[in-house]
């Protein structure tokens, strides 16, 4: 009977898994322990035993028979991989008059389509002011008022009259122009579509010399 | 890190870092995949037979470890075949005994015992042998990899590890266990023949 704390140990030794340290410790416990000497005996003898039955090769022809099963294999892929292709693709055909015939039936009316937004008014080329003379007591007026040519069925770059009372939709888009002017000659066209909630303002700058 | 005992399985006429059998195997050359399945067999096959227990099985995993390596040439880092080899063949040998219960009773000392014949007048050098590759099965899956990988193909206890995905105290345990499991399955297996 080996001594149970060192069974483990000697397992390790006898197969040469222990660091120096470890192993001269086996080592000098084996020399006082003749249970633990038989032990690590008959471990090294059954390791060995292991190794011999594991080094003795297979006959040629098990090789061979894996080889030939696997070349076999990767030779039969490719036609099976035509046939899932083509039953794939008509998987995805059969689908699609599927979808077709469901959602071609179900479809609602077709969408009506917009009206093009409506011209219906021109805002004024507004100049920039003329900068503030040095020294002078006069307010800067930075603000202009815009004007509109309501229902303007004329060419963009005919502009209307300055000065023109604005709606009250057009109101809230006012200090917004009206910073866009004072830094550039910006113009805007206000464009109406066929829905009265919604209205299209069109800012634009005109540069070059005018036509 | 490779170790030296990976490094020696993988190590060939080659120079170091290039491949070209596994180089034309991966541009779809099959005889480039025949040398590389040659060259590697004996690895797989082997691994597998003592890890399955049986012929049969064993082809089967070393079949489906190959179809794998084709499948992964591309992936493959050419320095670590060896371990993925390892390490795919402990993967499909599990996977096989996960769908496929082994039908030999854990603890089959009395059925060698009744198998017939004296032991002592039988117990010559193969006798002795089979009876050692028998006590694999007496161990779980895990001590089996690891002392399959340990004390028959030689890998170190940190290539072991690497292959089982193990930390080395783990596989030191595994292992220990293991070949004390497999001494008192021959020790209870000669007592009862005598």
């Amino acid at each position: 009977m080996s001594c149970a704390i060192w069974d483990e140990r000697v397992a390790l030794f006898a197969g040469g898994d222990l660091e120096t340290d470890e192993a001269a410790a086996v080592e000098r416990h084996l020399i006082r322990c003749a249970a633990c000497s038989a032990l690590a005996a008959e471990l090294r003898s059954g390791l060995d035993g292991l190794r011999e039955a594991h080094a003795e090769p297979l006959a040629a022809e098990h090789y061979a028979a894996v080889r030939g099963r696997v070349l076999a294999e990767l030779a039969t892929p490719p036609r099976q991989r035509v046939v899932w292709t083509w039953a794939g693709a008509a998987g995805l055909a059969v689908a699609a008059a599927a979808a077709w015939v469901v959602f071609g039936v179900m479809r609602p009316a077709a969408m009506p389509v917009p009206e093009l937004p409506r011209l219906v008014a021109v805002a004024p080329k507004v100049e920039r002011p003329a900068p503030r003379e040095r020294g002078s007591n006069r307010p800067f007026k930075s603000r202009k008022r815009i004007g509109w040519q309501a229902n303007a069925p004329a060419p963009l770059g005919k502009v209307g009259k300055v000065g023109q009372t604005l709606s009250s939709v057009n109101r809230r888009v006012e200090p917004i122009l009206t910073a866009a002017v004072e830094d550039s000659p910006v113009r805007m066209v206000q464009l109406a579509t066929a829905d009265p909630n919604v209205v299209i303002y069109w800012l634009f700058e005109e540069k070059g010399e005018e036509r | 890190m490779k170790t030296l005992a990976l490094a020696a399985v993988e190590a060939g006429d080659e120079p170091e870092g290039r491949d070209s059998t596994l180089e034309a195997a991966r541009a779809g050359d099959r005889a480039a995949f025949d040398l590389l399945m040659r060259r590697h067999e004996r690895l797989v096959l082997g691994t597998a037979y003592r890890l399955a227990g049986n012929l049969e099985d064993a082809q089967d995993a070393s079949q489906e470890v190959f179809l794998r390596l084709y499948r992964n040439l591309a992936k493959l880092d050419t320095g670590n075949l060896a371990a993925w080899l390892y390490r795919v063949t402990v993967n499909v040998c599990h996977d096989a005994r996960r769908r496929r219960p082994s039908t030999v009773p854990v603890d089959d000392a009395a059925e060698l015992a009744a198998a017939g014949g004296d032991p002592q007048q039988r117990a010559d050098e193969a006798e002795r042998k089979a009876l050692l590759l028998r006590s694999l099965r007496m161990l779980s899956e895990k001590e089996r990899a690891a002392v399959v990988l340990r004390d028959m193909e030689g890998l170190s206890t940190a290539d072991v590890a690497g292959v089982l995905g193990s930390s080395v105290g783990t596989v030191r345990s595994q292992i220990s266990k293991a070949r004390l499991k497999m001494r008192d399955f021959v020790e209870r297996y000669s007592r009862r023949r005598l």
